[in-house]
């Protein structure tokens, strides 16, 4: 089973890749649209959390490499170093993902602030701040 | 104890876990422990300027990783400047917010003090980080604080404000975060020196992504126009202390962040050309908009914006006389603003309906606060014997240096718009008919002395100049010398024992 799974890794291996690239700008592009052409509040922030993702996505999709390990030295595993996948986007990527929690929490929490001031969540019918 | 770097950042992030907790204590407490860890902010910066004297740098490495594969703290005379002005301005601003009577009327004190503590916090690690994947981190800091603080009075439209931030600053986050990763792909570093070091093996295009990327992520925090959308609602929506935080603290983080970014990790010429480019536009529309406010905050927010384009122009004209009027700048606008911001805000509270042409005449019921915010108004558009005269003087000079007519007479033009909307303030201040049945709220003892302090320095170094611009020199000679600053950071052994 699991060398059939690798022999099939090994020859889709570039439209693999490719396709978690793609994905991830997919992602990227989805999150964007909503952002800039939604009107309610939610999605807005629903539109933020994609975004994040596609970028997360593409953090873990550059660290990856074929047929490789975790980087840790030990018993069996002596040729880490040669072909262990990077670990530190996979760190980064964590950090972002707390970040973005963060960013989503605030924000929904602000979300439900303004429908109690202005009763509604359509981003433009609040308003109240003009230069 | 030995006093080294990381202690800015430990030690306000133990006050502000402890503070929930010792509130049970005492209500007092949650009120007092941000003094006194903006007080030994201030204790670390006297030590640690007196050791980049002696040596130049001081660095710090964390959890015993050397430089490439750790993060490391550094502090160059630049940086060091930055962060000291902010442990300064951090405490007075405690001392004008301690009895704030906005905060203490809504019972909210532990939110707004470990908000406001955490929020300087993150403008100080951006300030002295050295990995690029840390400065993000702490941008996120402030970014997280600062809408919370925004959205802090319920209320008023903060709420608005706050959202208006956090989708700007959001997707500036998204952006600085593809920023680093494509950075990473190419360099395969996250340390800031060893990036500039590896720079230049990274192809012209992917660089020139990668800068556009991080410049609209920065450019948010340092109110880079049209970034700044966020910037009038914002301060104005804030409460006061607040205000002077962002003018004095956040701001000046962001600049740093662009500065660091664009001086030691890329060196393309073309960037210093957008720089003076995004700073003009930035300063004219700012200024432009300044004109037609109704509320003074609001006004301030803009004429806040307008010296950041200032600042940007002269970093990006490149020239150790202009980086040095530039640092002046920043040195002037932190004071001089965080003193409108904290005057304003007491004499907006006492007007009747909260926009310039309600504080009729109100000179003569609160004359001491007019005559701070008439010294600061006069101070930021730049008349003699005020400190801020002399960092537009060096910045006109530094231009005429490198022939650049058009910036002079833009900067001159735009002072001028400066000068009609701050004198309209101070006209409506003193010379115009008393409205006599307003309710003053007199400001606390505490806020007097934080202002007082900021109005005595803003005299001083008008008049003698000398006693700040000397380092100023030195710290421009640094920044622009990214080589030493790659060889310390990778051959540092540890930090200075």
């Amino acid at each position: 089973m699991q060398e059939q799974f690798n022999e099939v890794f090994t020859k889709y291996h570039e439209v693999i890749t490719w396709s978690v690239y793609g994905t991830a700008i997919i992602l990227m592009l989805i999150g964007l649209y909503a952002i800039l052409i939604k009107k309610n509040l939610v999605k807005i922030v629903i539109g933020l959390t994609i975004l994040d993702a596609g970028v997360h996505l593409l953090f873990v999709g550059i660290g990856y490499i074929q047929n490789g390990t975790a980087p840790i030295f030990s018993p069996g595993n002596e040729d880490a170093a040669d072909r262990m996948v990077d670990p530190v986007p996979q760190a980064l990527v964590l950090t972002a993902i707390i970040i973005g929690f963060a960013i989503t929490a605030v924000a929904l929490s602000l979300v439900i602030r303004l429908y109690k001031h202005h009763n509604t969540a359509k981003i433009d019918q609040i308003k109240s701040l003009k230069w | 104890m030995v006093i080294t770097p990381i202690h800015y950042i430990f030690v306000p992030l133990i006050a502000a876990f402890a503070i929930p907790l010792l509130s049970k204590i005492n209500k007092e407490l949650p009120r007092i422990i941000p003094g006194f860890v903006m007080f030994y902010n201030i204790i670390i910066s006297i030590v640690l300027m007196q050791q980049v004297n002696e040596f130049g740098y001081v660095s710090e490495v964390i959890a015993g990783w050397k430089a490439p594969f750790g993060i490391n703290l550094i502090i160059t005379p630049f940086s060091g400047f930055l962060v000291s002005m902010i442990s300064v301005l951090g405490f007075l601003i405690w001392m004008y917010g301690y009895r704030f009577k906005q905060v203490i009327d809504r019972g909210e004190l532990r939110t707004y003090n470990i908000l406001q503590m955490m929020m300087i916090t993150g403008a100080i690690g951006i300030i002295i980080t050295g990995d690029i994947f840390n400065l993000f981190v702490f941008l996120e800091i402030v970014a997280i604080t600062a809408i919370s603080l925004t959205s802090f009075y319920r209320e008023r439209d903060g709420a608005e404000a706050g959202f208006k931030y956090l989708l700007i600053g959001g997707f500036a986050s998204t952006l600085i975060l593809l920023a680093i990763l494509i950075l990473y792909t190419q360099v395969g570093t996250l340390n800031m020196a060893e990036i500039a070091e590896r720079m230049h093996t990274v192809p012209s295009g992917i660089k020139a992504t990668i800068l556009i990327l991080f410049i609209v992520g920065f450019g948010i925090e340092a109110e880079l126009f049209p970034l700044n959308g966020w910037v009038p609602d914002a301060y104005s929506q804030a409460p006061g202390p607040t205000s002077a935080a962002f003018a004095g603290i956040v701001a000046k983080a962001g600049v740093y962040g662009l500065i660091r970014i664009i001086f030691t990790l890329f060196d393309i010429e073309g960037a210093y050309d957008f720089l003076i480019t995004a700073g003009l536009i930035t300063m004219i529309i700012a200024e432009a908009a300044a004109l037609k406010q109704t509320n003074l905050k609001r006004m301030l927010a803009y004429s806040s914006i307008g010296q950041m384009g200032l600042a940007l122009v002269a970093f990006g004209i490149g020239t150790k006389e202009a980086v040095f009027a530039a640092m002046f700048l920043l040195f002037n606008h932190a004071i001089i603003k965080s003193l409108l911001f904290m005057t304003g805000s007491i004499l907006m509270y006492n007007s009747k309906d909260k926009t310039i042409n309600s504080l009729n005449g109100i000179y003569k019921k609160l004359p001491y606060i007019s005559i701070l915010f008439a010294l600061g108004a006069f101070a930021i558009v730049g008349l003699p014997p005020f400190s801020g005269f002399w960092s537009k003087l060096y910045i006109l000079t530094a231009a005429a240096d490198k022939n650049m007519i058009f910036l002079i007479v833009t900067i001159l033009a735009v002072s001028i718009v400066e000068i009609v909307y701050y004198f309209r303030v101070i006209g409506k201040l003193y010379f115009s008919e008393e409205e006599s049945e307003i309710e003053i709220y007199k400001p606390t003892p505490q806020a007097l002395l934080a202002m007082s302090i900021l109005g005595i320095t803003i005299l001083v170094v008008g008049i003698y100049p000398d006693l700040v611009s000397g380092y100023f020199h030195s710290a421009a000679d640094i920044l622009l010398d990214k080589a030493s600053y790659i060889r310390f950071v990778l051959n540092a052994e540890s930090a200075i024992q």
